[in-house]
């Protein structure tokens, strides 16, 4: 539109001219003949549409489709083994709302979702602010610092559990050598159980927050901390004040991709604790893989998953419109 | 320059949806789809086909021995055996996904005992097959051979009432026995897993264990039968310093507490199906409560269990064990010290309260109704699950399902005594052990059960608020699943 103006204004008299004579002379062939007009404005209208048909097939295909079965699927009893389902309007979404279990494993999932991600953010940030300028030693080390992001959830889960273990653990016998308390029940007792749960995701999952924030930080325009520093600005000022404002959409991007995956966390409970002890990192991923995957009661599943594709599409612009609140108006 | 925020939104929007549509996954079924059963190559004349397919468990039902038979099975057939084996979640999603679909890519699923409530309507009945005389040329059935419970709890279902178990588990199975009560065969159980203690023979072979023990209680240090004596002999060998301890539990939340407590539970005179075939509620009971006090006051007043106990599964007892960290433990397996241990294992039956009823899990082949080749895939079930098949198999660790294999393997000489020794107490630990209710989400009802378990174990409930919780929590799940539970 900027550009369009900018050439209006630079290319007036006889090119203007020249332009306008057309323009009008179709106008008027239009008034005289409606209905040709018409099926040309239908056809510049529907290219957009048929250029766009590809990905929205694709985008129907792969979220709408599966997003429209699971509501059909909600609404529905019956199991996998049973076809004979019928409908029972809003009846599995009563069950789950009801069910005091449920309730818990979604502040517990919250809970998590909100420390995981927060930790990640700020030791993401710490990491990526030192390793943002490139140099040949800090690309060795952003290669090093992704290697956990490279590990596959179930294998990390599965050594961490190894690990932690207080009889024959490498964690153990190491805290023992410092003369810290050896024999730490880990996985026994909630508060140590959430410490090593999060920890682990905090391990896997804050190169990726370093990656996001140090792709930000390389490709932030150098002009206003040189504008800064002719201002007296200090380093903590310029990180504050210009630095950290700029990195903002980053920020909303880092923590909108974590807070998805942090939400479909599964792997590190399933192995390591299970839920438990007792019930107290029972998140909600739990409790639809055995109502789904393991008793197969499909309406009840779907039910469950719909809630949290409600709460996570409500969740999403809300975390951008806080974390990019500082971003430049016109961008948001 | 920075991205535009508000393209960001509009790509993130969608994303969300597709980050709760991957949890949504986990909620898609399968719709079923024609049914291709037709004949099915029922015959007992169907032309030989090229190939049968069969679904097996990796590690829970001991896919290597199985394995092991093809070549014999080409050898007697003359054609092959083809063998998908997955580990244990994967497995059960990929057999409720192939009936779901009507799918006949495979002849023989596995199947273990918790799915069996769920999947009775899609199994093939054997009853006509085990009668047919031209169906049991390549090998008889002979289902009066399994070992009685074992079958019964495993293989015979009331399809139109699944929760119902076989009202004489004790009897030799006849298919007239069990249609004539309005049950059917649908399956031949080939593995049977039980909870059976090991313990370290060295340990209790030790003069000097045997002097320190009787001086310290009074009494000669025996391989305990009852849980008294289990108590004793734990608090005897737990040395802490040492990194010794009596025993293991396996009181993380997973099956494997819930199976602890069963056994407990029959121990102490209660149903150790945990729920009646009427869905009544039946491990809330004052015998549950005090099986449950005996759990809590092994780990937390007597302290006789390694650290981390209260989150360990039978992987982790296992590991506990073999690592020469407790002088006994209870698991559903052959136990082998690591190399560094010096010393022997002997098996012997978990003791006994006022009653005994180790938990007991088992698996069998069943055919597929919508096989194309049932008859071949029905002779092939009857060859692998034989007497003969079975010996062989357990060189390679396979836990037979029949009373002849058993007496074949324990007293003859072609096994070691380690080996005849676990054998035996398997066989004895089958014929009296206890298996699970049957419901169609036995799953999530065991899980509740677990929680309960643990939080008692771990001290931070009381066994009588646990159960009660676990209770509610039961009857809740039941009715969520269709149920009717009695009394509420």
């Amino acid at each position: 539109m900027t550009r369009g103006m900018t050439m209006t204004s630079t290319q007036r008299g006889g090119v203007a001219v020249r332009d306008l004579e057309p323009r009008a002379a179709a106008t008027a062939a239009a008034r005289r003949a409606p209905g040709r007009a018409r099926r040309r404005r239908v056809s510049g209208g529907a290219t957009p549409w048929v250029l766009m048909s590809p990905a929205l097939a694709v985008l129907l295909l792969m979220t709408v489709a599966p997003a429209a079965y699971l509501i059909w699927a909600s609404l529905r009893s019956g199991t996998l083994l049973n076809p004979a389902s019928s409908f029972v309007g809003l009846h599995n979404y009563r069950e789950v709302l009801t069910d005091p279990n449920v309730l818990h494993s979604l502040l517990i999932t919250a809970a998590f979702v909100v420390v995981a991600v927060s930790v990640e953010l700020v030791l993401g940030l710490l990491i990526a602010v030192p390793l943002a300028s490139q140099s040949r030693s800090n690309n060795l080390a952003a290669t090093l610092m992704l290697l956990p992001f490279a590990v596959t959830p179930a294998v990390s889960a599965m050594i961490f559990k190894e690990l932690l273990n207080p009889n024959y653990g490498w964690v153990d016998h190491y805290m023992g050598v410092l003369g810290l308390p050896s024999q730490v029940e880990w996985l026994s007792n909630p508060g140590t159980a959430w410490v090593a749960l999060v920890g682990l995701d905090v391990w896997q999952w804050t190169p990726f927050v370093a990656l996001i924030l140090m792709a930000g930080l390389q490709s932030l325009p150098h002009e206003p901390l040189e504008a800064a520093a002719i201002d007296g600005a200090s380093t903590w000022q310029s990180f504050r004040h210009v630095t950290l404002p700029m990195l903002a959409p980053f920020l909303a991007i880092a923590v909108t991709l974590r807070t998805i995956q942090a939400v479909k966390t599964f792997d590190a409970f399933k192995i390591r604790t299970g839920g438990g002890p007792g019930d107290s990192t029972e998140i909600i991923n739990l409790g639809v893989y055995r109502i789904a995957l393991q008793s197969f009661r499909i309406g009840a599943a779907s039910a469950l998953a719909m809630v949290l594709l409600i709460l996570l599409s409500l969740l999403v612009p809300v975390l951008l419109r806080a974390v990019g609140r500082n971003a430049n108006p016109e961008e948001i | 320059m920075a991205p535009h925020l508000g393209s960001l939104r509009r790509l993130v929007k969608p994303l969300g949806g597709l980050g709760a549509a991957a949890l949504v996954m986990t909620a898609v079924a399968c719709t079923p789809g024609t049914d291709e059963s037709g004949s099915g190559g029922v015959g007992e004349a169907a032309a030989k086909p090229v190939r049968l397919r069969m679904l097996y468990a990796t590690a829970e039902a001991d896919a290597t021995a199985v394995q092991s038979l093809k070549p014999a099975f080409k050898q007697r057939f003359g054609f092959d055996l083809e063998i998908d084996t997955q580990p244990y979640d994967a497995l059960q999603q990929k057999v409720f996904s192939e009936f779901a679909s009507n799918s006949s890519y495979y002849d023989i699923v596995i199947v273990d005992t918790p799915w069996a409530p769920a999947l009775a309507s899609q199994l093939e009945p054997l009853s006509t097959y085990v009668d047919n005389a031209a169906l049991n040329d390549v090998a008889k059935a002979d289902i009066a051979d399994f070992v009685p419970k074992v079958f019964y709890d495993t293989a015979v279902y009331d399809a139109k009432h699944p929760a119902k178990h076989f009202p004489d588990s004790s009897a030799a199975p006849q298919t007239s026995a069990i249609t004539g009560k309005g049950f059917e065969i649908y399956g031949l159980p080939i593995q049977a897993n039980a909870l059976v203690m090991a313990y370290r023979k060295d340990m209790f072979g030790n003069a000097g264990e045997k002097a320190g023990y009787q001086q310290a209680t009074g009494k000669p240090l025996t391989v305990p039968k009852t849980w008294d004596d289990f108590t004793s002999v734990a608090q005897y060998f737990t040395r802490p310093e040492k990194k010794l301890y009596g025993t293991t539990v396996m009181a993380g939340v997973g099956d494997w507490a819930t199976d602890d407590f069963k056994s407990l539970l029959a121990g102490w005179g209660g149903d150790g199906h945990l729920i009646g075939d009427d869905q009544s509620i039946t491990f809330d009971s004052p015998e549950g409560v005090a099986a449950l006090q005996y759990y809590q006051d092994l780990i937390n007043k007597h302290k006789v269990v390694p650290p981390g106990s209260t989150s360990a599964s039978w992987d982790e007892a296992a590991s506990l064990f073999d690592s020469g960290t407790t002088a006994m433990t209870a698991n559903y397996h052959t136990l082998k010290l690591d190399s560094k241990v010096k010393g022997e294992i002997g098996y012997a039956p978990v003791p006994t309260g006022k009653a005994q009823g180790p938990h007991f899990g088992t698996w069998m082949l069943s055919l597929n109704k919508n096989s194309k080749n049932k008859a071949w895939a029905y002779r092939a079930m009857t060859w692998l699950t034989a007497a003969e098949q079975q010996v062989a198999m357990t060189k390679l660790q396979l836990h037979p399902t029949r009373t002849s294999v058993y007496q074949r393997i324990t007293t003859g000489s072609a096994s070691d005594p380690a080996t005849r020794n676990f054998y035996q107490v398997l066989g004895e630990s089958l014929a009296v052990g206890v298996g699970r209710a049957r419901l169609t989400n036995y799953t999530e009802v065991s899980n509740a059960i677990a929680k309960a378990v643990n939080k008692a174990a771990s001290g931070r409930t009381s066994p009588k608020q646990a159960l009660d919780e676990a209770a509610a929590e039961v009857t809740r799940l039941l009715k969520d699943a269709g149920y009717k539970v009695p009394g509420s």
